[in-house]
């Protein structure tokens, strides 16, 4: 009894994924990444872009023709807009939202049976998110043993006009604390260095309970407490936050404490203020400065990332500007930039896409390299300077080692060290690239062969 | 029946009835639905689903905190999709709501010693109608722009003194012309708080022209509409 798991889009739908992998191990079934020999076949969608969704569409069609080979039962779940449910519903066997993941094996042990219950409730058209905690108590079965995600939130209240969130995970609900803290020690028990906590607005954390829960700032505070009482060595990232909820009190709490990581993603998506208006983000660019004077003023050293959309409507050359302006001011470490492309379900969807795909491209590499110019001369001032790494991968022409420093900067080691995959090294800047570092291994005594 | 499936056919919490359709204008309606287990801050905005279709759009709350009923304001747009579905709801139709969401919101703190100018083009008055019911001492202003005269919707709910509209269409209103040009010439106290709500471009202007009065970008508050 095997099943066969697609999984696209972000890194909530991969730390989702380890949830169903566990609901389905614990009814017995067995994964395998051969789709041929599985008998049960799951997607997890992606709704955030149209590529994606083409995915699905091109999967089940393949997997409805291979019905007529052998029995197969299809489910999908994940980001879905309410337009492409109506169609899954007729594509897939099981479509169900992640907040009833735990009622997957009733589900599959009960399909085909009418259910008189669905036939005639009134069904809704914005997700209902708030079992999403049920879907939280289920332990997941972790792909990494070094690096996990931890969700703390889901759903999205914002609205931004370019995004369909909204309609596709429902309304922001928060996890509760207690359960977010029991789960971080564990990781960090079983020896995990990277805890990456998850959510659509992350540091919106509790705003959901209306005081009957602590906010973003103090769950980061409790996870800090439990790392100085902690001997190991451990990083705590977040993403994505908002900068409409982002306080001085978050940033200070991260300066504080050792094991909060020194990075932060702080998605900017243009730095015009008209633009940001027509984004609907709800956040001026004087909200956005002041977050970023805070960070450079209690927190020196932390890496500074961002997402940027070009071409979004309304943006014409003059806006563009302010854009490379903002760049050119905030120095971001790592901006990961998109040209707009309507996204059905999204308001901005129904309006014209009046900038050509030609002048986003363009828009696109012009940004690109501005940064390029800011990450080179940030990386080159790391040279000769010994950073804390954690070993995670291995450069496919070399063979070599690779890694992430605190601050989420790609280091290419020196040598073949697979032995310290999942390890904190230390690690002495060597040369420095637009957006990576070169850097030697430095070994403890313990650790160096006489 | 038993208890399980009982449960899972009640109706959803989130389903109201609708009320009325309290038609405006040739355009321009209000949808009344139960107010009853609603609560919102004035302001703050809803997303509406029509039972039956897959779609929802967000509107601005139109009523008061403490009105019996929760209302909103709506254009229809004749070649849209969903406002003219809205628009042919009938008394005891189902449609989905959801939210309160947003910080579009008075702070209240500022009440008794600040000024408060609304600027609204179309139906962007509702957030502030909402207002206006919710803080009745509110030392407020609206500066709403609208097409025709006929589009100063349920203008006599508010002080005359208070409400200035302004016409592009026709001579009816205070000002001849975009509510830009009555925020041109008029000098506002320096610590108002400007509530911006309504088209982008409105926004965009009214948000140019403020700051080159000199306010902080602090005091101007905004909610584009889409």
């Amino acid at each position: 009894m095997k099943y066969h798991l697609i999984t696209l889009g972000c890194q909530m739908n991969l730390s989702d994924s380890e949830r169903v992998s566990a609901v389905l191990e614990q009814m017995g079934y067995e994964r395998t990444e051969n789709e041929e020999e599985a008998t049960l076949l799951g997607m997890l969608a992606c709704s955030v872009r149209q590529k994606p969704i083409d995915k699905v569409y091109n999967k089940i069609a393949q997997w409805n023709r291979a019905k007529n080979k052998r029995n197969l039962i299809t489910f999908i779940s994940g980001c879905i807009l309410p337009a492409d449910k109506e169609k899954f519903l007729k594509l897939f066997d099981l479509i169900f939202p992640m907040s009833e993941l735990s009622q997957l094996p009733d589900m599959i042990r009960n399909y085909g049976v009418v259910n008189a219950a669905s036939l005639q409730a009134p069904q809704p058209v914005m997700p209902k998110n708030e079992h999403i905690v049920d879907l939280w108590h289920i332990k997941p079965k972790y792909e990494s043993t070094y690096e996990a995600f931890v969700p703390i939130q889901n759903g999205c209240d914002k609205f931004c006009t370019f995004c369909a969130v909204p309609y596709t995970r429902g309304r922001e609900v928060s996890r509760p604390s207690v359960d977010i803290l029991q789960e971080v020690q564990h990781l960090v028990s079983q020896g995990y260095k990277s805890i990456t906590l998850l959510g659509q607005n992350v540091n919106s954390y509790g705003l959901d309970k209306h005081g009957e829960e602590i906010n973003f700032a103090e769950l980061l505070r409790q996870i800090g407490e439990f790392g100085k009482r902690s001997d190991e060595e451990f990083w705590v990232y977040f993403t994505s936050p908002h900068p409409q909820d982002m306080g001085r009190d978050v940033i200070e709490v991260i300066a504080e404490y050792p094991c909060l990581a020194k990075q932060i993603h702080l998605p900017m998506q243009s730095g015009d203020e008209k633009v940001l208006i027509k984004m609907n983000r709800r956040h001026s660019m004087d909200k956005y400065r002041k977050i970023v004077e805070d960070i450079r003023e209690l927190i020196p050293q932390a890496t500074l990332f961002t997402d940027i959309i070009v071409g979004f409507t309304a943006e014409g050359e003059a806006e563009f500007q302010n854009t490379i302006s903002a760049m050119n001011e905030f120095h971001f470490n790592m901006a990961y930039i998109a040209m707009y492309s309507p996204r059905p379900g999204a308001a901005s969807y129904r309006w014209e896409d009046e900038v050509s795909q030609e002048v986003k491209k363009d828009r696109f590499h012009r940004l690109s390299e501005v940064m390029k110019t800011h990450t080179r001369r940030y990386n080159e001032q790391l040279v000769g300077k010994t950073l804390r790494l954690l070993v995670n991968g291995t450069d496919r022409k070399t063979g070599f080692s690779t890694g992430l420093t605190e601050g989420k900067l790609n280091v290419r080691l020196d040598r073949k060290a697979p032995e310290l995959k999942g390890k904190i090294v230390d690690v002495r800047i060597t040369s420095a690239a637009d957006f990576s570092l070169s850097g030697e291994l430095i070994l403890k005594e313990e650790q160096v062969e006489l | 029946m038993s208890i399980e499936v009982m449960q899972a056919i009640k109706i959803d919490e989130s389903f109201y009835k609708v009320k009325e359709v309290r038609r405006l204008t040739d355009e321009t309606f209000s949808l009344r639905l139960p107010k009853s287990r609603f609560a919102f801050k004035a302001g703050q905005h809803i997303s509406l689903g029509i039972q039956g279709d897959y779609q929802s759009r967000e509107y601005s709350i139109y009523s008061g905190e403490n009105d019996e009923h929760l209302e909103v304001l709506v254009k229809e747009v004749k070649e849209g999709y969903f406002s003219p579905k809205l628009s042919h709801l009938k008394p005891g139709d189902l449609v989905e709501v959801n939210g309160p969401f947003g910080k579009f919101r008075i702070d209240e703190k500022k009440i008794n010693d600040h000024k408060f100018v609304f600027i609204a083009s179309g139906t962007g008055i509702a957030p502030f109608r909402s207002m206006v019911r919710t803080y009745p001492q509110l030392d407020y202003q609206i500066v709403h722009g609208v097409r025709y005269g006929h589009e100063a919707y349920d203008k006599e709910e508010y002080d005359a003194e208070r409400h200035i509209l302004c016409t592009t269409g026709d001579k009816t209103g205070q000002v001849h012309g975009r509510l830009t040009k009555y925020l041109k010439k008029t000098t506002f106290d320096k610590t108002t708080q400007f509530y911006l709500c309504g088209n982008s471009n409105m926004i965009f202007d009214a948000l140019e022209l403020l700051k080159n009065k000199g306010f902080d970008r602090d005091q101007v508050h905004c909610e584009v509409y889409f």
